[in-house]
């Protein structure tokens, strides 16, 4: 964690024993750094505070907080102890990445060793989200049913009452294409990984549709990728199950994300077919994919929602071709009747054929937020720790420009670093896992 | 060209010589032995230079396209079929992946193997005859498939007098072969939406009274299998008409209470998925809700003992629970 995300609270603040504890080897420490420590001469009571970590400041009240000014050269980092946690028979590993409603770690099965993923859902958290709790049960119900390749696996769900949280098992993936294509050069896909995606889509749409499962959600940002590549369809939140005895599939609520919905919702219709939302959602996705733009834009929300209500969609630029602008166009029809169904779209030129890589051409690979190519399990290094316990380290922000300077080969890379950096979420990583919690006293 | 050995075939060299070695081995003389060596060898030749080898990457596209091309002039694919049971072990195994290799080239958006099988449909029949021959119908089996996943070759199958015997041949005593059958058979059956709902909406009178003779097989598998298939069909919504169609029928209603009342627990619980259906629908025809009201309260003392071990599975008992909720409800219709 980078120090000046750490936010610190006064002595007043109940501080555990431990941290005593912590302050005397400090007292050690330090002076090596500094000779003229201020902090340590100067003061004859320093402050004690504490570094807390993200997960504790969520549980603070924000008022109590107060900043004062810490020479770096004061500050002792500890690398994070990776206390192995089990939630029943699984055994948690780190953040995978976090939505409106919560967390997402990775966990291994500890009985199949199987990956999974978890969602941790915090009922406080919930309720604060319109149709929150409802919303949830619905996914629950309707994952518990579905099953197909393209569609992600509820394997488990476990709830803690003392801790008002439930965890939603599900099938491990490595990535979401939302952030693919924004760490891609043009904000897209080539035309040949984009086919690839798509035509996964219409398979997991398909059997959704099937199923009487109308999504009403489609975006990138809830498309995510297995280590195989293969695409699943998740985030069920707002999906809906049609009456198995109505041959119609008429919904009356969207409640999707803006840039992704039909005219006929942007303009409030009280009714309307649901397959075809999905049909025009998966349309813009495909535009958003391989062209790295939106076809409706808006300074603002209303603005967005007034610009698909006229239905004049941005027309597809010249250099995607003619027949994957055609099939655009067609998807992106303001009349749902209009809109081809998954059949006819899936008897499109550009779908029956799969395009070249053209010359220069890369594919984007789904990245972690770790950076971590291969994908390494995150959960090993606790039950590293939990098996062979190593002894506490201390180490200064003297030791880890050092560590930079030389090449950080041993614990930390340049390319996590310079990536920390330029972004706000700015983290310290080690191949060994050492998440610093830091302390200063 | 290689640097060392021989200097290589061309496309049109080899099909030839595999197609003479064919016909040598369909006439079965005394040089057969001779033919059935020359055949392997071909075949390996062909496959190596669509797959590539270890040391050997696969041909050019326009060695393939040539290759290809002999292949539908000369009829091979259909002869190599035919004459499949004549073929070695491994030779089999080396048909099988040439033709679906072939299968699927493609140039642009079309697809040329597909578009020439459907001017050779005998190619499709006979691969669905290899189900005969326990020696040959595993790989007839892929090879099914494969086809089957082109909706132009899908459809012919389906709409042939041959599809029927399907519901032989996924009967059969040989555990295998009927399972690959029965792949084969659900392939068909659901891979493509539109069309297979099509099919079964206008042939629905004929593809069921087959239908029924499986779900009253005698064989075990052959029972669980097709109820299990039953009820994907009636519950996928592309579906929708045959479904309503099902549920109108009140012999299948019998047939499927007298199922929940079999000795397999899978057979009562797939059963359950397709009793749902009649129960929950909620313009019951008159035949439907009398059978109902006659069994009153035998269904709901039934359903309320029917599987209370699956306590886990929550969807189970809910709609178990809504089940027996309807059932008690019912009420005969006023006139």
């Amino acid at each position: 964690m980078d120090p000046r995300m750490c936010r610190k609270i006064s002595s007043s603040e109940s501080l555990p024993d431990a941290d005593n504890v912590e302050f005397e080897v400090s007292n050690v420490i330090a002076p090596q750094e500094s000779d003229d420590n201020f902090m340590l001469e100067g003061s004859p009571e320093p402050h004690s505070v504490t570094w807390l970590h993200d997960d504790e400041i969520e549980d603070l009240d924000p008022p109590n907080f107060y900043f004062n000014r810490v020479d770096s050269a004061d500050i002792i980092y500890r690398s994070k102890k990776k206390k192995c946690k089990m939630v029943g028979k699984y055994v948690m590993g780190d953040v995978l990445g976090e939505g409106s409603y919560g967390k997402v770690k990775e966990m291994l099965d500890s009985v199949t060793l199987c990956r999974r993923a978890v969602k941790i859902l915090k009922k406080r958290k919930l309720r604060r989200i319109p149709n929150g709790e409802q919303n949830v049960q619905r996914e629950i119900q309707l994952l518990r049913i579905l099953r197909h390749k393209n569609v992600i696996e509820l394997v488990d769900v476990i709830f803690n009452d003392e801790k008002q949280k439930m965890y939603l098992v599900m099938e491990f993936c490595v990535g979401v294409l939302q952030d693919m294509l924004e760490s891609s050069p043009g904000k897209k896909f080539p035309q040949r990984q984009a086919h690839d995606y798509f035509t996964q889509l219409l398979d997991g749409l398909e059997y959704l549709h099937g199923q009487g499962v109308v999504h009403k959600d489609i975006k990138p940002g809830n498309l995510l990728l297995t280590l195989d590549q293969t695409l699943k369809i998740t985030d069920f939140g707002v999906a809906e199950a049609l009456d198995m005895f109505s041959p119609e599939d008429t919904c009356y609520t969207g409640q999707g994300s803006p840039a992704f919905q039909p005219p006929e919702i942007a303009n409030g219709a009280e009714q309307f077919s649901g397959i075809k939302v999905d049909i025009w959602s998966s349309g813009v996705t495909l535009y958003n994919m391989t062209t790295g733009r939106y076809p409706f834009e808006g300074d603002n929300v209303y603005r967005l929602l007034e610009a698909i209500g006229r239905g004049w969609p941005a027309p597809p630029p010249a250099w995607v071709g003619a027949s994957l602008g055609a099939l655009l166009t067609a998807m992106l029809a303001r009349d749902p009747a209009l809109r081809p169904g998954v059949h006819d779209i899936r008897r499109h030129a550009w779908v029956q054929s799969r395009p070249p890589l053209e010359p220069g051409e890369r594919l984007v690979s789904p990245r972690s937020r770790r950076s971590d190519e291969l994908h390494n399990s995150t959960v090993i290094p606790y039950l590293v720790e939990r098996h062979y316990p190593s002894s506490e380290e201390y180490f200064t922000e003297r030791d880890l420009r050092h560590e930079l300077c030389s090449g950080g080969s041993r614990t930390l890379s340049t390319a996590e670093l310079s990536e920390g950096e330029s972004s706000h979420k700015r983290r310290w990583h080690s191949s060994c896992g050492r998440l610093p919690s830091c302390r200063l006293t | 060209m290689p640097l060392f050995g021989k200097s290589q075939k061309s496309p049109a060299e080899l099909v030839r010589s595999l197609k003479d070695a064919v016909t040598a081995l369909e006439r079965g003389d005394k040089k057969a032995e001779k033919a059935q060596e020359d055949v392997s060898k071909n075949l390996v030749l062909i496959k190596n230079m669509l797959y590539g080898t270890s040391d050997a990457e696969p041909q050019t596209d326009i060695i393939v396209a040539q290759l290809a091309q002999e292949l539908y002039n000369t009829n091979l694919l259909l002869l190599l079929i035919q004459n499949l049971n004549r073929i070695d072990f491994e030779g089999k195994k080396d048909v099988a992946q040439v033709f679906n290799n072939v299968l699927r080239r493609q140039i642009g958006t079309r697809s040329p193997t597909v578009e020439y099988i459907c001017t050779k449909p005998e190619i499709l029949f006979t691969l669905m005859s290899g189900y005969e021959h326990q020696e040959i119908a595993s790989n007839c089996g892929t090879m099914l498939r494969e086809c089957a996943r082109y909706e132009a070759l899908a459809k012919i199958m389906l709409y042939s007098d041959d599809f029927y015997n399907f519901f032989r041949y996924v009967e059969v005593s040989t555990f295998d072969i009927a399972s690959d059958a029965f792949s084969t058979f659900k392939e068909l059956l659901t891979r493509h939406k539109m069309l297979c709902a099509e099919f079964l909406e206008a042939n629905y009178d004929k593809v069921f009274s087959h239908y029924q003779r499986l779900l009253n097989s005698e064989n075990y598998v052959t029972r669980r299998q097709s109820l299990k298939l039953l009820g994907e069909l009636l519950l996928d919504r592309h579906n929708f008409s045959i479904m309503t169609r099902y549920i109108t029928n009140p012999d299948n209603l019998k047939l499927m209470m007298n199922m929940l009342k079999e000795k397999s627990r899978n057979i009562q619980f797939e059963a359950f998925h397709v009793f749902k259906v009649f129960v929950a629908n909620p313009n019951k025809p008159k035949p439907i809700l009398d059978i109902l009201l006659r069994n009153q309260d035998k269904l709901v003392d039934f359903l309320t003992k029917f599987h209370t071990d699956r306590s886990e599975d929550e969807q189970f008992n809910d709609e178990k629970a809504y089940l027996i909720k309807q059932i008690k409800e019912l009420k005969p219709l006023e006139h």
